[in-house]
């Protein structure tokens, strides 16, 4: 091994200079695969939230999911403000109706998935990291796991902040909480259900495009086209089989399935004949759709 | 280290890596060949992101083809196109790719730190790498190849895009590398930069091995001898054929194919000193890997 001392060589410098401070051997604890997939995990979930990045590059993530959280915020202060007098027609937003009550998640993914996945194809970073104890699905499960990870996180936290407001409000909060104990599986799992689902829609399109405004641009055109589609689909009918082309649709629908067990009335699928088994089929699809398209993308490591 | 038998790799009817049998010995390993070669194809191969046409590749005793996860556990690489992510600063490139191989996040940070030192990016490193000259990518894509501490690294044309004291910086460090008990592999088409920075040298051309073997052992090539004189030749070849030596004539260098080294010494110097020709240079073996390679290269 060379001499650690400390000695600049002799070289001129340029851009950098060689110090000859001796290569050291590393005989620490080492990963294997695992390791490697939750490294690449976490740093997707740092970049995604902007961590370890400029101050410019934290903001729009951050008021994207505050401005995701701030409904939940307002109804519990609403709530507690007027405790003792509640208005007569003040009324909490419900479990159901909050996965999905904002935009603002499905901007998170739009702006988001496209700068986890569109840099590393387009400065070809790939073979750096596929010379890494990595295979293909375990990049696209990092990649869309760190997506699915931060909008469940930020779709959840309303939930909790809206749970246990409304159990502070309440005259008695244990009676709130047996009453509604089965809003502590419906909640996460109906989150989830929407989570997985936009994770995987926005990773598949960015996987498609090498520039993050194009895939951002693909991804909300793709909702924006398929809810036209629907409304014409729908004609001047509140309801019927075409709502199942919106794609942005399809989640809520399943959502219905955990908190109400059918498609609610209330929604462009309630009344359907099978309107339920259609739109699990179509979440299926969809979903799997999107998994073949990032493992076809994401094989040529191992070709 | 590395060994590759009856190895064949095809894109299509294009033959990049053609029947290739080679064993790359540990130390320091030039991998020589013309754009095209099929030098990437190999690393790649090595790295297992290929699956060979035909013939099997093996690092370290093991088939990559069974276990090519584990294979790159154990071997670094330096891609020889721009690769790293511009918006991030070298400190952080190297560090979560050393963590990408297996090292924890706080000892990834430390040998991120220590590589970024040892190739000379200590005062840069927590600049943007979009920010950064050829010269400073370079020596980022060597520390993160270094990161993990692997057994063998495969370094694709490190000195492309160098200038000269960045080209000799580049070549003192490989060199050193492979004198701290790591094996280096060093693909160029710079037949100098090998002869430089390497003890042993594999030479490809089309897919196909042309030669390998230790670099100085190639260099003396047995049986030819080097002759360059001031003035015409042909009286000189003329003598020289007619003691029964082969000649070839570049200009005013004659190579000479001798039998026996020691006589044709002497012949040569006999009917030089007969002549009365001015005796520029003469030596028994070549003086260049490009020489070596110009003569086993079917034309």
């Amino acid at each position: 091994m060379s001499d650690p001392a400390t000695t600049p060589m002799d070289a001129p410098a340029g851009s950098g200079r060689v110090y000859d401070r001796g290569y050291r051997r590393y005989d620490g604890p080492r990963g294997g695969r695992g390791a490697a997939v939750r490294a690449l995990f976490l740093g997707s979930i740092r970049r995604a939230l902007g961590l370890r990045r400029s101050w410019k590059q934290k903001v729009l993530p951050w008021l994207l999911l505050a401005v995701a959280a701030a409904p939940a915020a307002v109804f519990v202060g609403v709530g507690y403000v007027t405790r003792n007098t509640p208005a007569a027609d003040f009324e909490f937003i419900t479990y159901r109706e909050y996965v999905g009550v904002s935009t603002a998640l499905l901007l998170f993914v739009a702006v988001t998935a496209p700068d986890l996945i569109c840099p590393e194809r387009r400065q070809r970073v790939l073979p750096l990291i596929f010379s890494r104890p990595l295979t293909g699905r375990d990049y696209v499960l990092a990649k869309a796991g760190a997506v699915f990870a931060v909008v469940f996180a930020f779709g959840f936290l309303p939930q909790v902040l809206l749970f246990v407001g409304q159990m502070l409000v309440s005259d008695a909060a244990l009676s709130y909480l047996r009453e509604n104990a089965e809003v502590l599986w419906q909640a996460p799992l109906s989150v989830a259900v929407l989570a997985a689902y936009l994770a995987l829609l926005g990773t598949a399109v960015a996987s498609l495009a090498s520039r993050r405004m194009v895939a951002a641009a693909a991804f909300l055109g793709l909702i924006l086209v398929s809810s036209s589609i629907s409304a014409v689909l729908l004609g001047g009918s509140a309801q019927g089989a075409g709502a199942l082309v919106n794609v942005m649709g399809i989640p809520l629908f399943v959502r219905d399935l955990v908190f109400l067990g059918h498609i609610g009335n209330d929604t462009p699928l309630g009344g359907v004949d099978g309107g339920g088994a259609l739109a699990l089929a179509c979440y299926l699809g969809i979903t799997g759709a999107c998994v073949v398209i990032l493992l076809a993308r994401y094989r040529w490591a191992e070709r | 280290m590395l060994r590759t038998d009856h190895l064949r790799k095809a894109y299509g009817s294009t033959v990049a890596i053609d029947d290739l049998s080679v064993e790359i010995p540990s130390g320091r390993v030039g991998l020589v060949g013309a754009n095209g070669a099929g030098k990437t194809t190999l690393f790649r191969l090595f790295l297992g992101l290929a699956r060979p046409t035909a013939g099997f590749v093996e690092v370290g005793g093991r088939g990559v083809a069974e276990d090519p996860i584990g294979i790159r556990a154990r071997i670094g690489y330096m891609p020889e196109h721009d690769c790293l992510p511009l918006d991030q600063s070298a400190a952080d490139v190297v560090a979560t790719l050393g963590e990408l191989a297996g090292l924890p996040a706080r000892a990834a940070r430390q040998r991120a730190s220590d590589m970024l030192d040892l190739v000379g990016l200590d005062e840069a490193r927590f600049r943007a790498v979009g920010t950064y000259s050829t010269g400073m990518r370079q020596r980022t894509k060597l520390a993160q190849a270094l990161v993990a501490d692997p057994e063998v690294v495969l370094l694709d044309e490190p000195t492309s895009g160098l200038d000269p004291s960045g080209r000799d910086e580049m070549l003192d460090l490989v060199a050193r590398l492979g004198a701290d008990e790591m094996s280096v592999v060093m693909s160029t088409h710079v037949l100098a930069d090998v002869q430089r920075a390497c003890d042993h040298v594999v030479m490809l051309d089309a897919g196909r091995l042309v030669v390998a073997g230790g670099t100085e052992d190639l260099l003396d090539t047995t049986g030819t001898i080097l002759v360059e004189v001031d003035g015409p030749v042909e009286a000189l070849v003329a003598a020289l054929t007619a003691r029964g030596l082969a000649c070839a004539v570049s200009g005013s260098r004659v190579e000479v194919t001798a039998p026996d080294a020691d006589a044709g010494l002497d012949a040569i110097r006999d009917e030089v000193s007969e002549l009365g020709l001015p005796l520029n240079t003469l030596a028994t073996r070549l003086t260049s890997l490009d020489e070596v390679f110009v003569r086993r290269t079917p034309q």
